[in-house]
C-alpha cells in the first residue's frame, strides 16, 4: 500500500466497509517494517513483511472472487491503489497456485537447478515427518 | 582477497580445473540421482593452499550438504577421498593405512617445497590416465590382512547427519522441529576424538580416529581353537537371507572336505561341519574376521560340541567303522601371491591320485593313511559315560580310553552310515 494516496478520485462504493480491516492490516505492516532485526536470522528478517502483504492481498481476493462482497470497480482500486498484489493474485487463479505464498517461492530462475522452492512440494511427496520453513518467507507449505 | 580473479594472472596454470570429483561411496550418499554444483577455483585447497573447483551436493535424505575439501592433487597423492580424507579402498584414515601397508610418505610440509614438489607430480602425471594414486602408495599396492579386517564392508552414512545444533548444546535453539540440524547430546568434550584437524589427518600424524583403530586392531580377539578335539564344527554367523549354502560351500570347501552345512534361516547362521579337525582350524584361522561374502562380513566362530549330544541321543547305534577309508585330506597349501602355480600346487583341487588308495602305496607324504582303528585318537563320541566325564573335566578327551565293551570308536562320522537316517528311529527307541 502506497503511502501517500496519489489519486484525487474519491474512492468507489464500499470502501468504508473494508477500510478498517486494510487500516489495521497497515499498521501491522508498520510494526513488522519497525521491528528490530536483532536475535533473528538473516533470512528470517523479511518473513513477516511478506506474510502481512499476503494477507492483504487475500483479503482482497477472497471479499472479490470468493464472497462476491465488493464491487469490480473497488477491486480494480484497491488493484490500482497497490493495496493488493496483481501478480500474486493472478497466480491464485491458476490450478495448483491456489495457496501461493509469495512469488520469490516460484521464481525457478533465481535457484541453482531451475527448481521451485521447497514449501511449493506437496506434504505427501516430502519425506515422511519432515517440516520445512522456506527461506523465502518463511512458508511452510502451499501446495496440497 | 582484493584482486579479482580476472587480474591475478600469476602461477595461473597451478590452478587446479577439474569436471569430476574423487570421492568414497559414503560421501556420495544412496541417491544415484545425486545433483551437485561445481564451483571453478571455489576455495582453496586446506592442504596445499591452492585454488580448486569446489563440489558441493547433498548425500541423500536428512544428510547434510557436503563439499569437496581438499584438490584433487592432494586426494591422489593419497589416494583418498577428496571430502573425507579416508582411503578409496578401505575407508581408513591415512595414518592407519599407511602403517599397515608400511608406507612412509615425505611430503615437504614447508610452503615453497611443497608447491614445488606438486609442480613436479603435476608435470609427470600429464600424460597418465588419472585412475592410479600418485605417491607412495600408489607403488606399494599390496593388501594387507589388517586392513581388510578393520575397513567397512558397506558405506556409512551416518556419517553425512548434520552436525549437532549447537545452539541447541546451549540451551537456546529457537527453531524447535525446523531446525536442520541434530538436537542431540553433543559427545563428550574431553573425549579425544572429538579433536581432529584436517592436516594431521591428511599427514597422519597423531590422528585419534587412527589411535583408536590402532588400539582396536591390537586387541582384536584371536579364535582359538576349542580343546575338544572332536569338534570339526565352525559356526558361521551375519548370513542374512539371501546367503545360500553353495555360497558357503564355495568358499569353504577349499580348507578341506565339507560334511555338512547347515544353514538356520531364522537366526541367519549356519555351521560348516569339516570332515577333519585340521580342515576346520586352517579354515578358522584363514577365515577369522576378514571373511566377507557377499558384500556382508561374516563372523566365525568354533561350534559347540555337537559330537557329545548326539552320542549321548544315538548311543549303541553305531556301527564298526569301515576298514581301509582314506584319512582327511590335507589343507590346501599355503597360497602364494601368484596364485597356485608351482609344484606344490599341482594336486590343486586336493584330488586323491589313486580312489581307495590302501595305506602305503604310491601316495604323496602328506597323504596319510587312516590311523589304526582301536588305537587311534578316539573322538568322545565313544559312550554316554565318556561323554558326561568329558562334559565335566574336558581336559584331553582323547586320551581318554573307550570303556571297553561298549563301543568301538569311530573315526569319521558319515551320515550315510547313521541308521538313525536309514529310519533306525523305531529300533532304537525299542531298544532304550
Amino acid at each position: 500500500m502506497p503511502k501517500v494516496r496519489r489519486s484525487r478520485k474519491p474512492p468507489p462504493d464500499g470502501w468504508e466497509l473494508i477500510e478498517p480491516t486494510l487500516e489495521e492490516l497497515e499498521q501491522k505492516m508498520r510494526e513488522a517494517e519497525a521491528e528490530p532485526h536483532e536475535g533473528k536470522r538473516k533470512v528470517e528478517s523479511l518473513w513477516p513483511i511478506f506474510k502481512i502483504h499476503h494477507q492483504r492481498s487475500r483479503y482482497v481476493y477472497d471479499l472479490f472472487f470468493r464472497r462476491k462482497a465488493i464491487s469490480r470497480e473497488l477491486y480494480e482500486y484497491c488493484l490500482k491503489e497497490q493495496i493488493a498484489d496483481a501478480n500474486l493474485i493472478a497466480k491464485w487463479k491458476k490450478q495448483g497456485y491456489e495457496n501461493l505464498c509469495c512469488l520469490r517461492c516460484i521464481q525457478t530462475r533465481d535457484t541453482n537447478f531451475g527448481t521451485n522452492c521447497i514449501c511449493r512440494v506437496p506434504k505427501s511427496k516430502l519425506e515422511e515427518g519432515r517440516i520445512v520453513e522456506c527461506v523465502h518467507c518463511g512458508c511452510r507449505g502451499c501446495s496440497g | 582477497m582484493a584482486m579479482s580473479k580476472t587480474t591475478n594472472t600469476y602461477n595461473r596454470q597451478n590452478w587446479e580445473d577439474s569436471d569430476f570429483p574423487i570421492l568414497c561411496e559414503t560421501c556420495l550418499g544412496d541417491n544415484p540421482y545425486v545433483r551437485m554444483t561445481k564451483d571453478k577455483f571455489g576455495s582453496e585447497c586446506k592442504i596445499c593452499m591452492r585454488p580448486f573447483t569446489v563440489f558441493r551436493w547433498c548425500p541423500g535424505a536428512k544428510m547434510r550438504f557436503k563439499k569437496t575439501e581438499i584438490c584433487q592433487t592432494c586426494a591422489k597423492l593419497k589416494n583418498v577421498c577428496q571430502t573425507c580424507l579416508l582411503d578409496l579402498e578401505f575407508g581408513l584414515p591415512i595414518q592407519v593405512r599407511d602403517s599397515a601397508l608400511k608406507v612412509k610418505d615425505n611430503l615437504p610440509r614447508n610452503e615453497v617445497n611443497k608447491e614445488y614438489y606438486i609442480q613436479n607430480l603435476e608435470s609427470q602425471v600429464q600424460g597418465q590416465d588419472n585412475a592410479n594414486p600418485l605417491g607412495e602408495v600408489g607403488k606399494a599396492q599390496s593388501s594387507s590382512d589388517l586392513l581388510m579386517k578393520l575397513a567397512r564392508t558397506t558405506p556409512y552414512y551416518k556419517r553425512n547427519r548434520p552436525h549437532v545444533c549447537s545452539f541447541w548444546v546451549k540451551g537456546e535453539c529457537k527453531r524447535g522441529e525446523e531446525c536442520p540440524y541434530r538436537h542431540e547430546k553433543p559427545t563428550d568434550p574431553d573425549d579425544p576424538l572429538s579433536d581432529q584437524n584436517i592436516r594431521d589427518r591428511y599427514y597422519g600424524t597423531n590422528d585419534p580416529v587412527a589411535d583408536k583403530l590402532l588400539r582396536r586392531a591390537s586387541a582384536m580377539p584371536v579364535l582359538t581353537p576349542p580343546e575338544d578335539k572332536s569338534i570339526t564344527t565352525l559356526y558361521v554367523g551375519n548370513l542374512g537371507e539371501f546367503m545360500s549354502e553353495s555360497d558357503l560351500r564355495d568358499h569353504f570347501y577349499q580348507f578341506g572336505e565339507i560334511r555338512s552345512i547347515t544353514i538356520v534361516q531364522k537366526q541367519q547362521c549356519g555351521f560348516v561341519q569339516f570332515t577333519s579337525r585340521a580342515a576346520a582350524e586352517v579354515a578358522a584361522e584363514k577365515s577369522f574376521n576378514k571373511l566377507i561374502i557377499m558384500g556382508r562380513r561374516l563372523t566365525v566362530r568354533w561350534g559347540k560340541s555337537q559330537a557329545k549330544q548326539t552320542s549321548i541321543s544315538d548311543d549303541g547305534s553305531h556301527l564298526p567303522p569301515v576298514p581301509g577309508l582314506p584319512g582327511a585330506l590335507p589343507p590346501p597349501p599355503p597360497m602364494s601371491m601368484g596364485g597356485g602355480g608351482g609344484p606344490s600346487g599341482s594336486n590343486f583341487f586336493n584330488l586323491p591320485m589313486s580312489s581307495g588308495g590302501g595305506p602305503g602305496g604310491g601316495l604323496p607324504p602328506y597323504f596319510l593313511p587312516p590311523p589304526p582303528l582301536p588305537s587311534g585318537p578316539a573322538p568322545p563320541r565313544a559312550s554316554a559315560a565318556a561323554a558326561s566325564s568329558t562334559v565335566t573335566s574336558s581336559s584331553a578327551p582323547a586320551v581318554e580310553p573307550p570303556v571297553p565293551g561298549t563301543e568301538r570308536p569311530l573315526p569319521i562320522y558319515y551320515p550315510s552310515q547313521d541308521p538313525t537316517r536309514l529310519g533306525a528311529v523305531q529300533l532304537k527307541n525299542s531298544k532304550d
